[in-house]
């Protein structure tokens, strides 16, 4: 019997502290981790779930399945590589750099997703901070757009409400106030005081509102909303404000942040606010950060010729306007995902699947390459959603590859 | 549903959020219990009395992309005119992406319409 501590691939909470007791080789107990966190550990171990290596539906040895995804890539023309937000730093490194040397187009869900809030925070437009930053030292926490309880579990207790040191569970004089942003009620909101309830795409307006009321003299009473003028005033009384941006928000700006930047300067430098991406995949930071650092860009890049920029090089768009000849995905479902109307336009198109997990895009591949689950059966480092690195330990022993040596294998092959 | 054979057909915004038993779900494998969690629609009152159905009740809902029936659930504070589904096989078959209208894909925004129906829910095979 043998116990590890594991940091958790399921979200970019990325938790450390996963306690997992092995027996042999199988895993008996977990500690600490979520519903999401505990179903990929335990599924890891459901052989139903797990890929094999597979050409058209026919299991193969990994060798045959690399041979044939180095081939299927080397006689397209118009290579399209996707995903990579669920694979190690190490991995992603060599993701990129097959990416260059094929000369294809690079893109992750970042690019429908936090990409574009990412991006400002890494050029210094948005100002962020480390989630141990925000432990009893932030006096008003917001989550905007975003349920932690349902996409990010132990968010809220490992990080931030019920991480402060003076919480008890007996009960306790919170020098932290907790404020949300949300188009229904959720269990974030019902915890929330204030809840800004908006109507669905109303977040611009709400945004604009709040804008004319932090820029008018206090003694000059506005026409605004109420609620515009109670968020401003919660806002500017409050000393160190962290805003946590999900999807909705994201969703409801249509992946404009210039507005939302413009008001999160507009209250400093008297509120220090620091806003934090809540990001979905557990390494998705870590690719945008990892791009950015290498060529300047988060995502949305052609490596043919010249390294170019832009929403033509988004996947969805690739897939739209049919410019991909070779899709390769690596951990992400986007056929379960993504608009159908859209994912149906890649039939004919070969697709390349490398996923620990059998999943409605491994069932569309014509090769699939069942790989290591990240931070169980194969070690790494990773980007929380704050931007702090986190180590991946492997915790048992494991058959599977790892996406680091697929994708190191298929650049040895193309490189040649 | 109602006894009453009336049938309304309506006009919906539909709204996709996260579902953490979805997810979880997902993760063991598309059986019974995700579908449970994604087959489903979050009304408002005004909505379910306008289509006359209850709690529970089944309802159809289509747009130019897709078609999926899927089972109507009451949320009591939804506004009118508003509905809420997980992210996922059925909210994405209704799913615009037009990059004329918007850089991101329509989950946030999916116009529809709804109505009462009989019809079995849609089974995930259908939607793979």
């Amino acid at each position: 019997m043998s116990l590890v501590k594991l940091a958790c691939p399921a979200c970019g909470c990325l938790c450390d502290d996963i306690d997992v007791e092995l027996e042999g080789n199988r895993i008996k107990r977990i500690e600490n981790a979520c519903a999401k966190g505990a179903s990929i550990f335990y599924s890891g171990e459901n052989p139903d779930r797990r890929n094999s290596c597979q050409i058209d539906g026919q299991e193969v040895p990994l060798e045959k399945a690399i041979e044939e995804a180095a081939y299927l890539l080397k006689r397209s023309s118009r290579r399209l590589i996707f995903g990579l937000d669920s694979s190690t730093l190490e991995a992603q490194a060599i993701g990129i750099e097959l990416a260059q040397t094929l000369g294809s187009v690079l893109d992750d869900s970042s690019s429908f997703c936090q990409g574009a809030l990412i991006e400002k925070i890494l050029d210094g437009t948005i100002p962020s901070c480390s989630l141990p930053e925000v432990k009893d030292n932030a006096d008003l926490l917001i989550y905007w757009g975003s349920n932690p309880s349902h996409a990010h579990p132990r968010h809220l207790s490992k990080f931030s409400y019920y991480s402060y040191t003076e919480y008890n569970e007996l009960g306790w004089l919170p020098k932290v106030k907790l404020g949300c942003v949300e188009v229904r009620e959720t269990e974030v909101s019902s915890l929330s005081n204030p809840f800004f309830k908006l109507k669905p795409g109303e977040d611009k307006d709400f945004i604009e509102a709040i804008l004319t009321a932090a820029r008018r003299s206090g003694s000059n009473p506005g026409e605004e909303a109420d609620e515009a003028k109670a968020f401003t005033e919660l806002v500017k009384s409050s000393h160190f404000c962290v805003i946590f941006v999900g999807l909705g928000l994201t969703y409801a700006l249509d992946g404009d942040f210039r507005l939302f930047a413009e008001m999160v300067q507009e209250f400093n430098p008297s509120t220090r606010i620091a806003v934090i991406p809540m990001v979905g995949h557990y390494n998705m930071r870590g690719f945008n950060q990892s791009l950015y650092q290498r060529i300047g860009y988060v995502n949305k890049v052609s490596f043919a010729g010249a390294i170019s920029y832009g929403d033509e090089y988004s996947f969805l768009e690739q897939v739209r306007n049919h410019l991909a000849d070779c899709v390769l995905i690596v951990g992400s479902n986007p056929f379960s995902n993504l608009p159908y109307s859209i994912m149906k336009e890649l039939q004919g198109v070969p697709v390349i699947c490398l996923d620990p997990f059998a999943t409605t895009t491994t069932k569309a591949a014509h090769v699939v390459i069942g790989t290591a689950i990240s931070g169980l059966e194969c070690d790494g480092r990773a980007l929380r959603m704050d931007g702090e690195e986190i180590k991946l330990t492997q915790a048992r022993v494991s058959n599977y590859p790892s996406d680091e040596e697929v994708l190191g294998r298929l650049l040895d092959r193309l490189s040649r | 549903m109602n006894s009453s054979n009336e049938r309304q057909e309506i006009s919906l915004i539909i709204v996709t959020h996260r579902d953490i038993f979805q997810w979880v779900n997902q993760i063991k494998g598309l059986k019974e219990q995700y579908q449970e969690r994604s087959a489903v629609a979050w009304l408002s009152p005004d909505d379910m009395k306008t289509l006359n159905i209850e709690d529970g009740d089944k309802i159809k809902i289509r747009n130019a992309l897709g078609t999926i029936v899927v089972q109507a659930k009451l949320y009591s504070s939804c506004p009118r005119g508003f509905a809420f589904m997980p992210v996922g096989h059925y909210s994405s078959r209704l799913v615009e992406y037009d990059p004329g209208k918007a850089r991101l894909p329509g989950f946030k925004r999916i116009e529809v319409s709804a109505e009462a129906t009989e019809e079995e829910i849609t089974p995930i095979p259908e939607l793979q």
